[in-house]
């Protein structure tokens, strides 16, 4: 594990569910590596592709996409359409060696706080494992 | 659906006997117009030309080894909205695939059009096609193809497009009609078969003269996809070792210049406005110098390798491996290899084959609540 | 275009400024492209916060405000406020959060503090790109319609119309009540269930507010909050409810008869019918599957002897259409039918009854006339009753049905009572959950009755020299048992009804997994769904016993009325757009929308949100690869911004101080 290595890492999350599980995680003071930069969406279904791609190509080591079980989804089911965009992207991204645990999908509830707060700790120490993204040096992307 | 005819040949050659064979078929009062390539000059490039009276199809040439574009997008437009009037359209396996898709996606509609396949041996890239034609007549040069195919292969350094080399479906899936050029003697008949009810009554009309079967298509059709598989597996491998990490890639694209080419040329690229078109890419002056400080350089134009990575993402589901990609790129990036590797692991991703079925929807327009498990991780 | 953007953060006390170095991030924000004014403060949620925003705004002339404070689910809407009152368009400030997610999960201070950075200039980025949005007030229609006629649709229906709010009350059965009409006792006060829903049943009847349509369905349903068109279909009853006076002497004459669906199939009902003499409406129904006249041609019977004329062959469905504001949904539950679990015999040994059949058993005018008799017309000497038939069970309901406890210790009672204590009873049961008012009590009272509970699942009824025999484990005494009774009583799983999928879709909402549809929020929004202005009564979002139906319907009248009442509703301006100009009409995200709010139009060829029904999800947006498709607040540019901002390699970026105020106000 490349424990120098600070890993960037993006999380797009939706507004009901994991980004509520991270607002508890916080007011229960659960630490968490500062690695982390939450981005509120209203709903996983709304991450287009672009956002994932944007956002390694521009410096981020890993992209979390996180949202509500299935079944709670508070717009019915955008969880389950972002499942197949997240299916999309690890299938074109790990042709170009970007490793599936680079993007991830997951579920946290909003009353899972301490889940949220293991998540993104147990994230960011699989991309210290990882080590960095190659774009990171480019110039051209 | 039983029916196979003859398209008899005379002494004038395959491509006379098949401008008969559609003069014929124009003739039945159900069809207005028919689709087809058509050598409108002598020296230039065969177009995709409908034609609604039969005299007109004095040049046509379904045979021409000339791929100017994907007709599929031309179909889209001829039936985006109904005409009440029937025409039949002539296209390569790739084109009704690509059209297929986009009939998926309400970019056309089949209500009103007769697909006619032909059975596709390959052709040229433009370049390519204007070297091989030289001085010759457009038709006779076609002949000419042929009949070096089925002599072992093209002379003079030839090579067909590099999408054809590793197109694994040279038979047309999905049409109503299906011209059989595969193991046919070019110099005595060539077999056309009725693929759909609509295409069985079309040609039950036409009185042609019924062709016994016979295993020869099939059998070439055989060899062919193999030697087709072969390459495109040896082709993707070459790719995948070039394109292993997001820097190869940067490399491999290093020569796109944004032009956007590819996308206006790609059939299943249906956007009426590329979003990279869009003011959402409408970066601000200072945000250019921003990135650039950010890594102490910044290669323009920018968003090239997003903007490949993107266009993966809309539309590599439903490619159909055209080549049109590669065809349109004025600096040479080998786009259709690199497109089809990618799709390839993206349709298998979702069991998607796209354009052989309607009933297939395109894997981002649908979902289901108990799919795909293995995508979710569970880090908590 | 340049902007002057505010940039405002709070230490929240120590709370932020514990670990986030604040005075430092507020003069990195000052340093950041179209920052016109910096500041920190102590606590930017107070007034004296609050007003040096507003302050700002109206002096400086600020155009944009970024706060960064606590989650914006806790005040993005103060502030959005406060920048209102200074004249500034509230989507024009950005909330971000440096406590929750940045200063009391993050230990140490310089990481702390870079993080804040971040967030900061992600929304000083982000905050650029917005665009002013307005909420729109639309009216609301007065009338509501309310879907099913059981006990809960009856009392929604009641509640609003009490109000002076028309109510168009729509049943699909020809008449109302629903399930409860079958009943006969009620748990646990056993007051007879005619007695308590008969008066509300006339009351429908009899009040002017209240338009009641019997033997109809719902087709269509469009519009959105506030207006919502409905198409019903009126199914032709062949007897004119105008005329009708409800004397029933067709039914006498009808020569025809049919296996009695009120009657659970215990006895047979004419193809003229009513579900008992108190029905409401009282005129009866002519079954067009059954009818002579109907399905031959001959007959007319029930013609010759209605005394009114009010019998009329040729009346054909007529579909009518309503507007109203609201719709309460009260279309119920089914009772599973155990057939397919094999192991209990239902519908193999005649002895084996459901408990809706038990119900038609006890009442009075029920095909034995309230009697509890066997088939062979005896009075039987022992009864089994299963619980939990098809509930708490994977592989038919996962969920408890919530009253079979209940009722079967009812009918525990009800035995004893009617065939007499030597009638001995048996309870084969998982729990026993006896939560309600009053029904400990009973359960109780039950047990001092001399009934025997089993606690263990039945593995199976058998027949054994005429006898039915329940095979099963006590799993409290660890022994196997064979039970020998007369009767068995199963005591099935209520479900979602079977066109429940179909009723979803009509009406734009959701089903949970087990079916049922699926309320706004489990806890603090059980009434309301996912659609704006239409809402849940009764049974149809999860099993109830009767008390919980009626209160949660009444729950319902009142969202309804809530909304009636104002007379206007609010609607977020946060919804989805579609560029006309980019839209190439694929249609994708009209299938893709849970809401139905996308229309096709098809003389431009592109897809239409209609702003009033879509609640900004982004399932279109998501998708849409030509961008055409943006959520407003959410749109690419925003959100590209935002992410830059966040993935700015802070450290060899921080540019040299702005040369503008850097006043760093304390309390």
């Amino acid at each position: 594990m490349n424990q120098d290595f600070e890993p960037a890492i993006l999380a797009f999350v939706c507004n009901w569910c994991t980004y509520t599980a991270a607002d508890l995680a916080g007011t229960s003071r659960m630490t968490q590596q500062p690695n982390v930069r939450l981005v509120r969406m209203m709903c996983t279904g709304m991450v287009d592709p672009k956002y994932v791609i944007k956002s390694l190509l521009s410096g981020a080591d890993g992209v979390l996409i996180s949202g509500c079980h299935p079944g709670d989804c508070h717009y019915q089911n955008g969880n389950y359409k972002a499942r197949r965009r997240v299916r999309l992207l690890n299938e074109i991204l790990s042709q170009f060696g970007i490793d599936r645990r680079r993007v991830r999908l997951t579920w946290v509830g909003a009353s899972e706080g301490q889940e949220f707060a293991a998540t993104v700790n147990n994230f960011i120490n699989d991309l210290r494992e990882l080590g960095p993204l190659d774009s990171r040096g480019l110039a051209a992307l | 659906m039983a029916t196979t005819a003859r398209i008899q040949i005379d002494g004038q050659g395959p491509v006379v006997a098949l401008q008969g064979f559609f003069r014929r078929l124009l003739e039945d009062e159900s069809l207005s117009g028919v689709m087809l390539p058509v050598h409108l000059f002598r020296h230039g490039m065969p177009m995709p030309t409908l034609v609604t009276r039969p005299d007109q199809l004095d040049r046509a040439d379904p045979l021409a080894p000339a791929f100017p574009m994907n007709s599929a997008k031309l179909v889209s437009r001829l039936t985006r909205g109904a005409t009440g009037e029937r025409i039949a359209v002539v296209m390569r396996p790739c084109e009704i695939r690509a059209f297929i898709e986009l009939v998926k996606l309400n970019q056309g509609s089949l209500e009103e059009v007769i697909l006619i396949g032909m059975d596709c041996p390959g052709a040229f890239d433009n370049a390519h096609y204007k070297e091989f034609l030289g001085d010759r007549e457009g038709m006779a040069a076609s002949v000419q193809f042929h009949a070096s195919l089925s002599n072992g292969g093209l002379a003079g350094g030839f090579e067909l497009a590099p999408a054809c080399r590793v197109c694994e479906y040279p038979s047309p899936h999905g049409a109503d009609m299906v011209i059989g050029l595969h193991g046919a003697d070019l110099g005595s008949a060539i077999p056309v078969m009725a693929t759909s009810a609509r295409g069985e009554a079309l040609l039950g009309a036409m009185g042609l003269p019924e062709e016994s079967p016979d295993d020869r298509r099939e059998k070439a059709l055989a060899a062919l996809t193999a030697t087709r598989v072969q390459a495109r597996d040896a082709m993707m491998e070459q790719v995948s070792a070039r394109t292993g990490t997001l820097e190869q890639l940067a490399e491999y694209l290093s020569g796109c210049v944004n032009c956007y080419n590819c996308r206006v040329a790609c059939p299943v690229c249906y956007c009426k406005e590329c979003v990279f078109n869009t003011d959402v890419f409408e970066h601000k002056p200072w945000q250019y110098l921003g990135w650039a400080k950010r890594k102490g350089s910044l290669k323009l134009p920018t968003d090239t390798v997003f903007y490949h990575l993107t266009r993966m993402a809309h539309m590599s589901t439903a490619c159909v491996g055209c080549g049109q990609c590669s065809n349109a790129c004025p600096n040479g990036v080998e786009v259709v290899e690199l497109f089809r590797t990618v799709a390839a692991r993206t349709q298998a991703g979702f069991d998607y084959l796209p354009g052989l079925s309607l009933d297939q929807a395109p894997p981002l327009t649908v979902f289901k609540e108990d799919e795909f498990q293995d995508t979710v991780s569970h880090l908590a | 275009m340049a902007r002057k953007i505010g940039v405002y953060v709070c230490h929240c006390g120590s709370n932020i400024a514990g670990r986030v170095d604040c005075p430092e991030v507020a003069r990195f924000a000052g340093g950041l492209k179209n920052v016109a004014v910096s500041r920190d403060y102590q606590f930017m949620c107070s007034d004296p916060g609050q007003d040096m925003i507003i302050k700002d705004i109206r002096e400086r002339g600020l155009d944009r405000v970024v706060v960064a404070s606590c989650s914006p689910r806790l005040h993005e809407k103060t502030f959005q406020k406060a920048c209102a009152r200074a004249g500034l368009n509230p989507y024009l400030m950005q909330h971000c959060c440096i406590r929750e997610h940045c200063s009391w999960v993050t230990p140490d201070k310089d990481e702390a503090t870079l993080k804040a950075k971040h967030i900061v200039e992600a929304a000083v980025l982000r905050v650029g790109r917005h665009k002013e949005l307005h909420s729109r007030e639309v009216g609301v229609l007065p009338d509501v319609m309310v879907v099913g006629a059981g006990i809960a649709g009856i009392q929604a229906a009641l509640d609003i119309a009490k109000s002076g709010h028309r109510v168009i009350l729509v049943e699909k059965s020809p008449s109302i009540g629903g399930h409860m009409a079958q009943f006969d006792k009620t748990f646990p006060t056993l007051d007879c269930a005619a007695c308590i829903s008969t008066p509300k049943m006339v009351a429908v009847a009899q009040e002017p507010n209240i338009e009641l349509l019997t033997w109809t369905e719902v087709e269509d349903v469009s519009g959105f909050v506030g207006n919502y068109t409905v198409t019903v279909r009126r199914k032709a009853r062949y007897v004119r409810e105008d005329i009708c006076t409800g004397c029933g002497a067709c039914l006498e004459k009808c020569p025809t008869k049919v296996v009695s669906e009120f009657e659970e199939g215990l006895s047979t009902r004419r193809a003229i019918y009513r579900n008992s003499p108190q029905a409401v409406p009282s005129t009866p129904v002519i079954d067009r599957d059954h009818c002579k006249m109907l399905t031959k041609g001959k007959c007319g019977a029930c013609q010759k002897t209605c005394p009114t004329g009010a019998i009329d062959f040729t009346m054909q469905d007529r579909r009518e259409v309503y507007h109203v504001g609201s719709v309460v949904l009260a279309t119920g539950y089914d009772t599973m039918d155990p057939t397919p679990m094999r192991e209990y015999g239902f519908g193999r040994y005649p002895e084996v009854y459901t408990a809706l059949q038990f119900e038609r058993l006890n009442n009075a005018v029920g095909p034995t006339g309230g009697k509890i008799l066997m088939k062979s017309g005896e009075a039987p000497k022992s009864v089994a009753i299963i619980h939990c038939v098809g509930s708490r069970d994977r592989n038919y309901h996962e969920y408890c049905s919530r009253t079979c406890c209940m009722y079967a210790l009812k009918y525990d009672h009800l035995i004893k009572d009617k065939v007499g204590h030597g009638c001995e009873v048996y309870n084969f049961y998982i729990d026993m959950r006896c939560f309600g008012k009053g029904y400990e009590e009973f359960y109780r009272r039950v047990q001092d009755e001399g009934v025997t509970f089993v606690r263990g699942r039945p593995a199976e009824v058998v027949q054994e020299n005429g006898k039915l025999v329940v095979v099963g484990e006590d799993t409290l005494m660890g022994v196997h048992v064979r039970v020998p009774v007369d009767m068995v009583v199963l005591c099935t799983a209520m479900e979602a009804r079977p066109d429940s999928t179909d009723v979803a879709r009509i009406f734009g909402i959701a089903q949970g997994r087990d079916g049922f549809f699926l309320e706004e929020h489990p806890k603090l929004g059980p009434v309301s769904t996912a659609s704006d202005g239409i809402y849940l009564a009764g049974t149809c979002q999860g099993p109830k016993d009767i008390p919980d139906a009626v209160a949660h319907a009444s729950g319902g009248a009142a969202q309804a009325l809530a909304l009636a009442a104002r007379g206007v509703v609010s609607i977020s301006p946060t919804t989805s757009w579609i560029n006309p100009d980019i839209c190439v009409g694929c249609k994708v995200c009209i299938g893709l929308c849970p809401y139905s709010a996308i229309e096709f139009d098809e003389r431009r060829h592109i897809a239409v949100i209609n702003e009033a029904m879509c609640k900004g999800c982004g399932s279109c947006a998501g998708y849409c690869p030509s961008g055409a498709a943006q959520v407003k607040h959410f749109r690419q540019t925003q959100v590209f911004s935002e992410i830059d901002g966040m993935l700015d390699p802070l450290p060899d970026l921080l540019a040299p101080a702005a040369e503008i105020s850097q006043t760093t106000a304390q309390a």
